[in-house]
């Protein structure tokens, strides 16, 4: 039985712990082709290495609290704030207050340093230019451009049942209208008709967008600037009224078997060590920390745009019931 | 020693959980889990799921019957056998996301096909159409896969008979080939309507909005709201239809008898059972199919040599030679924990259908029940299941690579088990009372006389196995660490960074591997076959 002995050799194999040195384990939420450059950048000023798993980040939570009694890693690295809130209510972070703490806006940290942000993440249009040519358009200058029936059943955009970015985007179209909630959702139920696709996760929409199968949608800078970097023609714009922005956040885990190597990650991260190199491996997230100047050609498209921070206390305190509001009325609303 | 298998590796983890999610600082509670389940819109996407699984599971094997049908009974060249082999492979090799990509590419708003070719403005790609296409060209395989064996082991002396009575064609076909093939027919079906009821993925990309099916609004639940026990309670929704199925088709496959392979039967005449029109039919409706799939697939191999798919169309080798070296560990990690998981799976897949299907002992409904729960469970909830049960002390599993062998085992075993017991139910008891009133003993009986008879759905069941080690991704996902990483997860971040080329020249890669390994398999298959014994019907057209 040739199978059964090279079955029992694999599993002996597989049963080996991995071997252990100076390391941080981390679960990061960027993606792998931003998070490598920056963790070898660690490794060359500190020596030590970083071991990663990139997950998104609804699956990275995941991961954190069904581990939460012996964690397999140090840190939660990247992803949207509201990850990091979800996963306070759960009881896995460590409280920690990196060197960078204080030079923080309030805004870039949790009060006690269940998590601290490492960099800022505004949302944007993105429209495929082919598709504005074709119907004689600009690239909408207006949250109410996007009403233009051109656009029917051609934008896309996240749904806010999993997505940090569509709620970003919900409690903008709040802000600019005031907090006035019917006057927001009078809004969005116009702008349903011309949806088609509420993607999952908050990219989602970049690659039907960058290939024409839809016309626009709103996202994420970075996602937005990267569609553009792989060669699709598409051309990035800002409301007049203004739009929202969401801090990305890196934590310490409870019971993290590497503490200190894991609290010298975050000290980097959220300093000008690590933000400071964002322009050079092209990752166009806007540094959390003030003394980090924003890159030239970023700061050249963010220039003239209205951007605000989304309220902590406001959405945190009723992002549920907008978020329920919104899957009511506008999601399952009859076209 | 089975049983403490499935309890280490099916109900152990399943208990785990629900001992995590529904005790909290607030007691024993599922007072909120039924708040989920009554939720209007859930209850939307449960009958959805079941309309969905339903239509895969009727689609889905009547085409696997009409190419198993085609490939066993309608004497093709062996060229075209070959070639519809490795056709229906594809789809089943399909990894995540890339394959729906491939189809919105296509059908999409401003599609190739939609719009450029047919010039179809605002066709709308995403619903209940494009995922019921799309789900039964990725399941029918496995109809093909359970009920080939069966068409092949059904002595065609039978039929022959029946023609020389006087019946007609059709009628041999009404009342003989296709009586016969039931087991078959029912496994196949409880296969992929379970399939369908546990897949997520298609429907996130493909069901838009309009058409929420449970698996996904599961998936939704637990990794966009945080509420894994939400999640799991909409996950275990699913048992309920699943079991329904599996309940119905045994009771409906109990009440006959399926034996055609007596200890009797003298060399096999060949039968044509079809007519010339008939066959022409057929085959047309193979190549049409094949022809889709190949159309899919082309432009998947295309995307893989193309700077960007869509912007910029200049020929590149770059996509390749990134995964050769980035990709490298994801690589040889897949290829070692699928090496382990095909025979473990295989065996497993036998032994068990074996037990189920021949002997009789307590407890043995139980275990045929026990055994197909992780195949039907949505893949999110069988992962972190996995990942609370194997976290900690007992058993302490997690970053290992048996984890994942083990998860593969457990929930892509059951196609092998299923096309064991429908193999079984073909053969007459005798046989195996003829070689024990002979003096040999069980064991000699089982691995001389049954063993034999059972290759086919053995190597069926190594073949699923193996193929879904290299592409599943929903449960696994959870399980893969810093040590051990799988291609199917580089495809995703490389689908998330917007990198369509490594992603599809992952997926190439992918299919040449199954491809390599299924042909090895033939090949092994034929030098294992001893000399005068009935051919083995195998992967690739023997």
């Amino acid at each position: 039985m040739n199978v059964l002995k090279l079955a029992l050799l694999c599993m002996l194999l597989g049963a080996l712990p991995a071997r252990a040195a100076e390391t941080v384990n981390a679960y990061s939420i960027w993606p792998e082709n931003w998070a490598r450059p920056l963790f070898e950048e660690f490794e060359k000023a500190t020596g030590i290495k970083v071991n990663f798993v990139r997950f998104s980040s609804g699956e990275a939570l995941a991961r954190v609290i069904a581990e939460k009694n012996n964690p397999r890693v140090d840190v939660l690295f990247g992803g949207p704030v509201e990850t990091h809130s979800a996963g306070i209510k759960e009881g896995i972070f460590e409280s920690y207050r990196p060197p960078s703490f204080d030079k923080l806006a309030p805004r870039f940290r949790h009060p006690e340093g269940q998590w601290v942000a490492i960099a800022d993440d505004p949302l944007v249009f993105m429209s495929n230019n082919k598709f504005l040519k074709d119907n004689n358009l600009k690239a909408p200058a207006s949250w109410n451009d996007l009403l233009h029936p051109a656009y029917r059943n051609m934008l896309q955009m996240a749904d806010a049942r999993t997505s940090g970015t569509a709620v970003t985007r919900i409690f903008s179209v709040l802000e600019v209208n005031g907090r006035d909630e019917n006057k927001a959702f009078d809004y969005l139920k116009k702008l349903r008709p011309n949806v088609q696709l509420y993607t999952k996760s908050g990219g989602g929409g970049t690659l039907p967008v960058g290939l024409g199968q839809a016309g626009a949608g709103i996202f994420f800078i970075v996602d937005a600037l990267d569609t553009k970097a792989k060669g699709y023609d598409v051309s990035i714009s800002f409301p007049q009224e203004g739009i929202g922005t969401a801090a990305e956040a890196i934590a310490l885990l409870k019971g993290a078997k590497n503490p200190v190597q894991g609290r010298k990650l975050i000290d980097w991260a959220s300093s000008p060590a690590m933000q400071g190199l964002f322009a050079k491996h092209k990752i166009n997230f806007v540094p959390a920390h003030p003394d980090v100047a924003v890159e030239a050609s970023l700061a050249e498209v963010l220039r003239g745009a209205k951007i605000f921070p989304i309220d902590a206390e406001y959405a945190g305190a009723n992002r549920k019931r907008v978020v329920e509001r919104w899957i009511g009325e506008v999601l399952n609303a009859k076209p | 020693m089975l049983w403490a298998l499935l309890a280490l590796f099916v109900l152990y983890p399943l208990g785990a959980m629900f001992a995590r999610i529904f005790r909290d600082d607030t007691g024993f509670g599922i007072a909120g889990a039924l708040a989920t389940l009554a939720d209007a819109n859930q209850v939307r996407a449960f009958w959805n799921s079941l309309l969905l699984g339903t239509l895969v599971g009727v689609l889905g094997t009547v085409a696997g019957f009409v190419f198993a049908f085609s490939a066993a009974r309608t004497k093709l060249p062996r060229w075209m056998a070959t070639a519809i082999d490795a056709a229906v492979l594809l789809p089943l090799v399909s990894p995540p996301f890339t394959a729906a990509i491939a189809m919105i590419f296509s059908f999409g708003p401003r599609g190739l096909i939609t719009y450029e070719l047919l010039g179809i403005k605002g066709f709308t790609v995403y619903g209940l159409g494009s995922t019921l296409f799309s789900e039964a060209l990725t399941y029918f395989p496995i109809a093909y896969l359970t009920l080939r064996p069966i068409l092949a082991a059904i002595d065609s002396n039978i039929e022959g008979m029946a023609l020389s009575l006087g019946a007609s064609r059709w009628r041999v076909f009404r009342t003989v080939t296709l009586p016969l093939c039931i087991p078959g027919i029912a496994n196949a079906f409880l296969l992929l309507f379970a399939a369908s009821l546990a897949d997520f993925a298609t429907p996130l990309i493909l069901a838009g909005n309009s058409f929420p099916v449970l698996p996904t609004q599961a998936y939704l639940q637990i990794t966009g709201l945080f509420d894994l026990r939400g999640g799991a309670v909409l996950s275990f929704a699913l048992l309920v239809p699943a079991l329904a199925v599996f309940a119905l088709q045994r009771y409906w496959v109990s009440r006959r008898s399926y034996v055609t392979v007596t200890g009797k039967g003298a060399g096999q005449a060949p039968f044509d059972s079809a007519a010339p029109s008939v066959r022409a039919l057929l085959l047309a409706a193979c190549a049409a199919l094949t022809l889709a799939i190949v159309y899919l697939y082309a432009l998947l191999l295309y995307a893989s040599v193309v700077v960007a798919l869509g912007a910029n169309h200049a020929l590149t080798a770059q996509h390749y030679k990134v995964i050769f070296t980035e990709g490298l560990k994801a690589i040889r990690d897949t290829l070692i924990i699928a090496g382990c998981a095909m025979p473990l799976g295989g065996l497993y897949g036998i032994l068990l259908g074996y037990l189920v299907a021949k002997r009789n002992f307590p407890g043995r409904g139980a275990m045929e029940l026990v055994s197909m729960v992780n195949y039907a469970l949505p893949g999110t909830i069988v992962g972190i299941a996995y990942l609370i049960a194997f976290n900690d002390p007992p058993v302490e599993l997690t970053g290992t690579a048996l984890i994942i062998v083990a998860c593969y085992v457990f929930r892509y075993g059951p196609t092998g088990i299923r096309a064991t017991v429908a193999l079984l139910q073909q053969i007459d008891r005798s046989l195996e009372e003829a070689s024990q009133g002979l003096g040999a003993s069980s064991s000699t009986t089982f691995r001389r006389v049954t063993l034999p008879l059972i290759l086919p759905a053995f190597f069926a069941g190594l073949g699923v196995v193996f193929i879904r080690s290299m592409t599943a991704i929903s449960a696994t996902i959870f399980l893969v660490s810093i040590g051990w990483t799988l291609i199917t997860v580089k495809i995703l971040d490389n689908m998330t960074e917007l990198s369509l080329g490594p992603a599809a020249a992952f997926s190439v890669l992918v299919v040449a591997i199954v491809f390599a390994v299924m042909a090895a398999i033939s090949w092994m298959l034929s030098l294992l076959r001893a000399p005068g014994a009935a051919p083995v019907p195998s992967l690739l057209g023997g």
